[in-house]
């Protein structure tokens, strides 16, 4: 058979094509499945790490099922907010079927000009803790991670943070090392003031509530991360601000009972 | 043909290495070589890439149009790391996550083409499956070579375990992308001091 | 001032070469001579300056997940990500097989000096790697993915001028024989790839 036709060549490009074509829809099938959940069980063991239910690689260990009941055993509410503060749905939490926002994407630059009907979620777990996440750009690529607040909506109760390509042993410090995350434990956000946190170096000589330390040689990831931090603070701010404000209402009403 | 076999599997693990002696499909692999796990899974991925697609491309290598040959090889060969790519995405997550775009690039690795090109479009299947195999090893050896030294200089850890004492101060260069060129410049001086016939003049 | 941004850290911070090490077995075959290496550096910008741009458009509108919602509501949950690798090499080979036959047909003098180095393009991860790293990158225009193409080719064009200068005067060293040839230059790529670190402390 000549195998130089153009009858022949454009036959067998076809051929190939819908072949491989054909094979990759049949695989992108079979793995699809197993892939959101694993996505879905990462999202949630970061979530439960920074909410201090458990370190980050345990909760990886126990497998895609168990992270999925721990978290639904231990969340009290999850919904979305717009940039107003306001709600506007609530995410699944029933263990079959639980609702998570895994694909933040906006960088820190397009969140500001996020339209109105944008969807910041928020994680509310039994413990009082409120899990909202972060998202911004690194030195190689993104950094992301989940803030823990406790109920008062300004001190932080834990943080997880994780990158794509930090380098290992300097930026990639923020995922490895826990003394990093445990920093963050008890620091005050100033929504008020010029920061809502501050990470820079040598930054707690100044004795703030806000102001956290970053690691040493990895200057570029921790000001990425600073930058995430105080953009994705700023734009969950009303949200805080009418939780704060409640939190206090309802202290006064459980005041004038007593009274 | 005992002796010839013999020949394709080891001739790329030593004397013609794809890396240190031919000088292919650096791109994608020196990032990936931090640590050693990472270094492994890569070491893996190309493996059985580099196998099956040679063995693929020798099935097919009577049928296949000269003209369109180059597109056909990349098209198998893209076949095989998209596989690649979604089962570490569904079966090793979090390796996966590490490696990110870096197995994507093995499409464009030359030695996976390179030795289309130069053996499997010529042979049958079983060699051809077998010096894919040997030149895929021949390469993660040395990723393993660079990533081993590169882990235990640059964090004192081996498969994140720490082997050198707390005292060790680990060297940031060492983790820092150009250190991995100077590694790898280092392990050919030793193989061509030790084998004087692959020294060029 | 964020394309300024973005277009120096393309060249100098993210390096192709010295912090990805992409498209280096061309890198190192071709940087024998400046005036080779001059040929297929400018080659690359312009490869990598059509075909970005291009898989991006196709990442945006076809790719992602919910991209193909500009098709109507039904499409909205379509996902063909996991074909972007084929899509991807599929455009740049195809690019490249037209650039060759433009250059051959109207520019036969570039043709036969760049003649052999156009259809290697297809195979450099520089321009596969420039792709996925769109993908990876979120870049929210064209406009933004156009800037970083040309910065990261000029980049790889800078350093295979600037390699291929060293070894054209290396030539003429005393370098201990084991090292000779590709072991001496992965030690020189090395060092220029340290140099270039200074870049990263840059704020623009």
């Amino acid at each position: 058979m000549n195998t130089n036709s153009n009858v022949y060549t454009v036959v067998y490009t076809t051929i190939v094509v819908v072949v491989v074509a054909a094979v990759l829809a049949f695989a992108a099938m079979q793995f699809k499945p197993r892939q959101i959940a694993n996505v879905k069980a990462e999202t949630l063991s970061q979530m439960m790490a920074a909410a201090q239910l458990g370190q980050k690689e345990e909760l990886s260990a126990m497998g895609n099922d168990a992270v999925l009941a721990k978290y639904a055993e231990n969340i009290d509410k999850a919904f979305t907010v717009d940039l107003s503060g306001k709600k506007v749905r609530d995410l699944s939490t029933d263990v079959n079927d639980i609702e998570v926002i895994d694909n933040l994407k906006p960088q820190d630059k397009n969140i500001k000009a996020a339209s109105a009907n944008a969807e910041l979620p928020v994680y509310v777990f039994k413990s009082g803790v409120t899990v909202i996440p972060i998202y911004g750009a690194g030195l190689w690529g993104p950094v992301w991670g989940y803030a823990a607040f406790n109920a008062d909506g300004c001190t932080l109760a834990g943080a997880y943070f994780d990158h794509a390509s930090e380098t290992p042993g300097l930026g990639a410090k923020i995922k490895d090392e826990p003394w990093f995350r445990e920093k963050f434990i008890g620091k005050k956000a100033d929504f008020e003031g010029e920061h809502i946190f501050n990470l820079s170096k040598n930054a707690e000589e100044s004795g703030a509530d806000n102001a956290i330390d970053a690691i040493s040689g990895a200057t570029m990831t921790s000001k990425g991360l600073n930058e995430a931090i105080n953009v994705w603070f700023a734009a969950y701010k009303p949200y805080f601000k009418a939780a704060a404000a409640a939190a206090v209402a309802v202290e006064q009403t459980v005041n004038e009972q007593e009274d | 043909m005992d002796n010839k076999l013999k020949e394709t599997i080891l001739n790329p693990i030593f004397k013609g290495n794809p890396i240190t002696v031919l000088v292919l499909g650096i791109c994608s692999s020196l990032a990936v070589t931090v640590q050693l796990k990472g270094a492994c899974v890569m070491a893996l991925s190309v493996i059985v890439v580099t196998g099956l697609s040679s063995l693929l491309v020798s099935l097919l290598r009577n049928t296949i149009p000269n003209r369109v040959r180059i597109i056909v090889q990349l098209v198998v060969v893209a076949l095989m790391v998209i596989l690649v790519d979604q089962f570490l995405k569904a079966y090793a997550y979090s390796v996966g996550k590490q490696l990110s775009v870096y197995i994507g690039l093995i499409i464009t690795n030359c030695i996976v083409m390179g030795r289309i090109e130069a053996f499997a479009l010529g042979n049958k299947p079983l060699p051809s499956l077998l010096d894919g195999l040997a030149n895929g090893f021949g390469y993660g050896m040395i990723l393993v070579i660079v990533a081993f030294f590169r882990e235990l200089l640059g964090s004192g850890t081996l498969f994140g375990f720490r082997v050198l004492p707390e005292a060790y101060v680990p060297n940031n260069l060492v983790i820092l992308p150009p250190f991995a060129l100077i590694l790898l410049g280092c392990i050919i001086w030793v193989q061509r001091a030790v084998d004087k016939d692959l020294q060029e003049n | 001032m964020e394309y300024i941004s973005l277009f120096v850290k393309s060249i100098f911070v993210d390096n192709m070469i010295f912090a990805y090490f992409l498209g280096m077995c061309s890198y190192l075959a071709v940087s024998k001579n400046v005036k080779t290496a001059n040929g297929l550096g400018l080659a690359v910008i312009f490869v990598l300056l059509c075909t970005l741009p291009l898989n991006y458009l196709l990442n945006t509108y076809v790719l992602q997940p919910g991209a193909l919602s500009w098709l109507g509501e039904g499409f909205k949950d379509v996902d063909l990500s996991f074909l972007s690798f084929i899509v991807f090499i599929a455009v740049i080979a195809a690019f490249t097989q037209l650039v060759e036959m433009i250059v051959e047909k109207f520019l036969p003098s570039l043709y036969s000096s760049l003649g052999i180095y156009l259809p290697l393009i297809a195979v450099n991860c520089a321009i596969l790697g420039g792709s996925l790293f769109m993908q990876q990158r979120d870049f929210v225009n064209v406009g933004e993915s156009a800037v970083y193409a040309l910065g990261s080719g000029l980049g790889w064009y800078l350093a295979i001028v600037a390699l291929a200068a060293i070894r054209e005067k290396m030539s003429y060293c005393n370098v201990p024989k084991p090292l000779k040839g590709i072991g001496i230059t992965f030690i020189t790529v090395g060092l220029m790839g340290m140099a270039f670190m200074i870049f990263m402390g840059i704020q623009i």
